[in-house]
């Protein structure tokens, strides 16, 4: 792995490279974790402990005061729900539907080029803004009276998350030998057969990954609800939380123990994938 | 990287049904079609959409009917100042911060790679901003930068230099978005700098390293030019992200203040709602969707990307 230097390289100079690569380490720790660690502590500090000056570090009167308000007197946890609901709902329709048109560019063939075109095509469809479609999608869903549903919410979002899908999975399949499939259909088994019962198996962990991907960025989106949703009928955590952000007042220990609760299942999650992190961030172009 | 696909298996002729064969015979198309009929319904009918309404005057009440204006809300594109500053700001927003994103993690992964390259749980820890919901991260922020009791304005006073009000202040508000951006985003290019660099071939360095090449020969004439497509990739989505900008500014500036950081998402979000003008949103709409393609497509030809 690390190739020694062929030219000799004095001991100190050595050290102290080690020794500056380790401090950035340490600074690039401290600078990630602490703003996840202070909305974390004021979480569970009271009002008045928020608004202390200088601040306190450390929570000196932990309450739970404030997970008991937004999660039992006001509706977090409907809010919660509904983020949950339109995740796992555009996650079915993404990973289902991106798996096999996936699997199709991996391994089929098609006339003029089409391989190429569609693999393009869909590719693009995921650079497009959301804003720019908002416009579109709100006369939509207002003609066909689908605002504030979270139906709504899966269709929009599905328009994002399924060629995310679909290039991951045509990245991981692209991976897998296609010999196995081969002897499958030599031995009697259909084209469908095939990616069913051989390739699909074989493709299981990036399966998980891209579905968790999905559910991280359905999770999170934000403007998309924004304009869909009105109520708390549909309305999702993020939104909850910024309604909870007005001109007037800003309620930020409620807001506070809300966006730690959204951040913590992400932050799950992100271990679980996190031998996939670099494939999934990058739509499947760059193998991590 | 990117492996072309070998699709040269053709099913033999099976046994079942007429339907059955059909389905096998045909089953590259069908596979596709979903997906296909999705992403068609799903993006080029709002594009067409959207022409049609960026043609007209729209009003707020449903019951009138639309008023065709023709090239009417492009026109006003030119001479709308709002939009003008919506645009600089967007492209400012975008040079910086992918800008800063890109030297800091470049360097951070060159810096780092050999210390931290089996170290899969601590690169994972560091990933996390970007994962997290950016509505979370908005607030998270704003608790910082909150001029009275936040945190940033303590290690002012503690470093004796003036208070701030981040992003209240009118030459501050874009800087401090740009900071939480580039708090969220550089694990992003950091992490697939790693990727690239773990996959450099060893054999073209040990040979500079025997011709006596400095390392900033070696990182010029070697590193940099393996790194390409990753970093290609790498700087393309972070465009294309950058130019979406939307829910930081919402939290913490709301585009204020003096319009310092609204960008092209908000003045659309804005103009279509606040000022219910979804006609000439749709405009704009279209204008950043061009923009968008034009680039991306460019981008993408001229570094090979969609193979």
């Amino acid at each position: 792995m690390a190739t020694k230097t062929l030219h000799r390289r004095s001991r100190t100079r050595e050290v102290l490279t080690r020794l500056s690569a380790y401090l950035a380490i340490l600074v690039a720790l401290i600078l990630t974790l602490f703003p996840i660690y202070w909305i974390a502590a004021n979480s569970f500090k009271f009002d008045i402990d928020i608004f202390a000056v200088p601040p306190e570090w450390l929570p000196r009167n932990p309450t739970l005061k404030h997970y008991e308000e937004a999660f039992i007197q006001r509706p977090f946890l409907r809010y919660a729900l509904n983020s949950f609901l339109v995740a796992v709902g555009t996650t079915i329709v993404s990973v289902v539907f991106g798996t096999m048109a996936g699997y199709a560019l991996a391994r089929f063939n098609y006339p003029w080029q089409w391989r190429k075109q569609i693999s393009f095509w869909i590719l693009s469809t995921r650079m497009m803004p959301p804003i720019v479609s908002i416009i579109p999608l709100y006369l939509f869903f207002n003609y066909f009276e689908m605002l504030n549903t979270k139906s709504a919410l899966v269709i929009a979002y599905t328009a994002f998350n399924l060629p995310f899908a679909t290039w991951m999975m045509k990245s991981y399949f692209q991976d897998l030998p296609v010999e196995l499939e081969e002897a499958a259909v030599v031995d009697g088994d259909t084209r469908w057969g095939a990616f069913l019962h051989v390739a699909l198996p074989l493709a299981r962990p990036g399966l998980a990954a891209t579905a968790i991907f999905c559910l991280i960025i359905s999770w999170n989106e934000f403007l998309l609800s924004l304009i869909i949703t009105l109520t708390e009928q549909s309305q999702t955590l993020p939104i909850g939380i910024a309604g909870r952000v007005t001109q007037y007042n800003t309620y930020w220990g409620e807001i506070s123990a809300a966006g730690f609760m959204a951040c913590v299942p992400i932050v799950i999650f992100a271990f679980i994938v996190q031998k996939h992190l670099v494939r999934g961030l990058s739509l499947g172009a760059v193998k991590g | 990287m990117l492996k072309s696909a070998d699709g040269t298996l053709t099913a033999q002729s099976q046994p079942g049904g007429g339907l059955e064969r059909w389905a096998e015979r045909h089953l590259r198309y069908l596979m596709l079609a979903p997906t296909v009929s999705i992403l068609l319904a799903l993006t080029i009918f709002p594009s067409l959409y959207m022409f049609y309404a960026a043609v007209h005057r729209i009003s707020p009440n449903p019951d009138l009917p639309w008023e065709f204006v023709g090239v009417g809300n492009f026109a006003r594109l030119l001479s709308d100042a709002q939009f003008h500053v919506a645009l600089r700001n967007t492209i400012v927003f975008t040079v910086v911060a992918v800008t800063v994103e890109f030297l800091l993690g470049l360097g951070l992964a060159l810096l780092l790679d050999k210390y931290i390259r089996r170290l899969t749980f601590l690169k994972t820890v560091l990933m996390i901003p970007m994962m997290l919901p950016p509505i979370a991260v908005a607030i998270t922020w704003k608790l910082i930068y909150e001029p009275q009791f936040g945190v940033l304005n303590e290690i002012m006073y503690r470093l004796g230099l003036p208070l701030q009000a981040w992003a209240g202040d009118v030459n501050l508000a874009m800087f401090s978005i740009i900071v939480a951006d580039v708090w969220q985003w550089t694990p992003f290019i950091f992490l697939l700098m790693l990727a690239g660099l773990a996959s450099l071939p060893v054999e073209p360095y040990e040979a500079a390293a025997i011709d006596g090449a400095s390392s900033w020969r070696q990182f010029w004439d070697l590193t940099l030019p393996f790194l390409k497509p990753v970093i290609a990739i790498a700087l393309l989505l972070r465009v294309m992200d950058a130019l979406r900008l939307f829910d930081l500014v919402f939290i913490l500036t709301g585009g204020g203040p003096a319009d310092r950081t609204k960008v092209l998402s908000l003045y659309i979000y804005q103009v279509a709602y606040r000022f219910a003008d979804p006609g000439y949103a749709a405009a704009i709409s279209l204008f950043v969707l061009f923009v968008t393609i034009v680039f991306s497509t460019w981008f993408m030809k001229r570094m090979r990307l969609a193979d």
